[in-house]
């Protein structure tokens, strides 16, 4: 008994002061249930393990599963794994740097940590991989999986994992992975968590770099991607994925299969308030249908698969910019309302086979307007940088890789 | 013997009325016709304990003053801070004998804040410069400047200190010139292409669009703690820019306004119109912070635009 108080104690120890004031700040509440359960080091990995497992076998499984029963899970999960980011020790710097750098935003572990709680997000791609491995797995003895700026918790990937082990469907004989990241931050609370998960055999290796530059010693065979921030802008994933494609093997896949991004324009008052008046939360099945008849739908802006990312041709503007040439649409004549239509960009994201991320089922499948997209219709601000066009216009579409990615219209 | 009337409402004209004094060539200080505030107190106190006679200024009409000045036998008069434009029927009383002492190398910076605009432009020097009064604001003859240097962290307070020092010294080379009649009026040269307007509510707000790295960091120090403080808006509120520091940036495709870093060494680093900049010290209505610290709290975010956008 006073051995056992003693290994409790020194367990403990680090939970207080030794965390960031920051991140005991923003986590006080997980830290506070920690100490009170007085759980040894062994106890604590049991219950992240846990709560792995179970929020993947919610998401596995083939019954309805209710939303809040999904909510709840994520939060254990993430309740667990931040408590793993607090052993790491991340100086302050390690835990609140955030950039912009060549080819998009890099987020802080600070910021990243919350991505383990986008339930739909991390549903759609964990059954879509699920299926991917299993898929490859019949034709081979083992596969390698690439996951770059995967960020702090590798959410697409660790919980899976843990479901493998857990259920022994996989064994890390058949299973390698590579996680990367460029954030010193992210990296250290990496090696916590895949320590503490108890996956050091799956992976690989967790490597710190650009994940622009870095060029995997091994084929790959799967290529998980994470989607970018709403609208697809900001982060750097198609850089990512425009660079990593090369190591594909032949029959290798990237993980979503397929992203399109749609244009459409729409009354921002309908679209983003009154569809949602009535309904619990925002998901593709929420959908308000007389929201969607309203919409005035442009198609299609830019599709992302490995073949498109293989033939991509990438253009330097004269100011060094570096973009690629995207759809050209026409904008529609006849719409009444065009002045007070704004532009709204979103992602559909399929996964692998049927699985998925539709519209508003995650932070990034929700519509992002665009304030500076004008059809028939003036800025108010004399100074503006804004985009003015009118119905009928052609307007060509480019997709910036540059400092902070986003599109880019052109009228023709 | 040279009788002088110091026209002033700043205890930052206190080393000319002290030089004055100790030369034996103080009559008296008129001062200001205005409310009573912090700065004027402790002028008046300062000229009280000093047993200096004052005199006050009306702004209605000039009469009683000139029968004041005549009864105490002033032959000269000395304008510095003063914030009045002088009527011709007391420029006439001292017969070209009236000066005013302006803060800039006139002709350029006339106007009512020399120095705030100076140093917004980034200028390397400056000058006191002593001229004739004439009912053209500023624009009189010049009797003797001296030039001021201005480091490139100066404020506006430093550059008023370094004013203040340099006072004595004018007045001295200046009264010197008087008494031996040896002084030199010389047109002021140029047509003074930099002016020094009030400060429009509108220039306070720094203007990503156009404005480069230097130019904000000169408007920032040049409103440092004064009520000229530089700011700049972040969702829809409004603040203070005390510090700013030019910072390198190579990044291509991102505009100015926006945030690009957030780190506790780096600081706060916003892009400009021609590299990169850190805001070094805020102030806000819940305290002064460093730039990171600032974003921390206030939610400032690397990808974030500072730009306001009018919908």
């Amino acid at each position: 008994m006073e051995a056992h108080s003693s290994q409790s104690i020194a367990s403990l120890q680090y939970a207080d002061p030794q965390v960031d004031e920051l991140l005991k700040h923003s986590i006080r509440t997980q830290l506070e249930s920690l100490l009170k359960a007085k759980l040894t080091t062994g106890q604590r990995q049991l219950l992240l393990q846990k709560s792995f497992v179970d929020a993947m076998t919610l998401v596995l499984s083939n019954t309805q599963v209710e939303h809040l029963q999904l909510v709840y899970a994520f939060e254990a999960m993430y309740d667990q794994a931040v408590q793993s980011m607090a052993l790491a020790q991340l100086s302050q710097e390690q835990l609140t740097r955030q950039y912009v750098s060549a080819s998009g935003l890099i987020m802080s572990p600070h910021n990243c940590k919350h991505t383990i709680k986008d339930v739909y997000r991390i549903k759609g791609y964990a059954r879509g991989i699920d299926l991917a491995i299993q898929s490859k797995l019949k034709h081979a003895s083992s596969i390698t999986i690439l996951y770059p700026a995967c960020g702090p918790f590798a959410p697409l990937l660790l919980p899976l994992l843990s479901y493998y082990k857990d259920s022994q469907i996989f064994t890390s004989k058949q299973i390698n992975v590579i996680l990367v990241d460029v954030h010193p931050g992210a990296i250290l609370s990496l090696q916590q968590l895949v320590k503490d998960l108890q996956l050091d055999d799956f992976i690989l290796r967790i490597e710190a770099a650009d994940a622009t530059e870095y060029e995997p010693a091994e084929s790959i065979d799967l290529l998980v991607l994470e989607a970018m921030q709403h609208g697809f802008t900001k982060e750097g994933q198609l850089s990512i994925a425009k660079h990593l494609v090369q190591f594909l093997t032949l029959d290798g896949w990237m993980i979503p299969q397929n992203v399109s991004v749609r244009g459409m324009l729409v009354i921002g008052e309908t679209e983003f308030n009154q569809q949602w008046k009535e309904v619990e939360y925002s998901h593709s099945l929420n959908t308000n249908t007389s929201a969607q008849q309203d919409r005035v739908e442009l198609g299609e802006i830019l599709n992302i698969n490995k073949s498109t990312l293989l033939n991509m041709q990438e253009l330097e503007l004269q100011d060094g910019v570096k973009v690629i040439p995207a759809s050209k649409i026409k904008l529609p004549t006849g719409v009444k309302d065009m002045g007070e239509r704004i532009l709204a960009i979103y992602a559909h994201i399929d996964t692998f086979a049927d699985e998925g991320v539709e519209q508003y089922d995650s932070g990034v499948t929700h519509p992002r307007p665009d304030m500076t997209f004008y059809i028939d219709a003036k800025p108010r601000d004399v100074e503006h940088t804004h985009f003015v066009a009118s119905s009928g216009d052609m307007v060509q579409f480019y997709y910036q890789l540059s400092g902070l990615p986003g599109f880019v219209p052109v009228k023709l | 013997m040279q009788k002088f009337a110091v026209f002033t409402g700043s205890c930052q004209s206190l080393p000319v009325v002290q030089y004055l004094l100790q030369t034996n060539q103080l009559a008296c200080v008129v001062l200001v016709d205005t409310q009573q505030n912090y700065d004027l107190m402790q002028l008046q106190h300062w000229l009280q304990q000093s047993a200096i006679e004052t005199l006050t200024y009306k702004c209605s009409d000039d009469k009683g003053l000139i029968a004041q000045l005549d009864r105490l036998a002033v032959n000269r008069g000395l304008i510095y801070l003063f914030r009045h434009k002088i009527r011709p029927a007391l420029i006439q009383y001292f017969s070209g004998h009236l000066v005013n002492i302006h803060p800039s190398p006139l002709p350029d910076y006339r106007g009512p804040f020399p120095l705030y605009w100076q140093l917004r432009n980034g200028e390397n020097t400056t000058a006191l410069t002593l001229h004739q009064v004439t009912e053209s604001v500023d624009c009189g003859n010049i009797a003797a400047d001296v030039e001021i240097e201005i480091h490139p962290f100066d404020t506006m307070n430093c550059v008023q200190y370094k004013v203040a020092q340099a006072l004595p010294r004018l007045v001295e080379k200046f009264c010197q010139l008087d008494e031996k009649q040896e002084i030199k009026w010389r047109n002021q040269e140029g047509n003074g292409s930099k002016s020094a307007p009030q400060v429009e509510q509108q220039q306070l707000i720094v203007n990503w669009h156009k404005q480069t790295s230097k130019q904000v960091v000169n408007m920032a120090r040049a409103g440092n703690v004064d009520s000229g403080c530089a700011l700049f808006q972040f969702r829809s509120e409004a603040f203070q820019l005390l510090q700013a520091s030019v910072v390198d940036s190579a990044l291509t495709g991102v505009q100015a306004g926006m945030v690009i870093e957030v780190d506790r060494q780096n600081g706060l680093v916003i892009k400009t119109v021609d590299g990169a900049l850190r805001l070094d010290i805020i102030g806000t209505q819940q305290g002064v912070f460093d730039g990171y610290r600032f974003a921390v709290l206030f939610g400032l975010e690397a990808g974030l635009s500072l730009v306001q956008k009018d919908f």
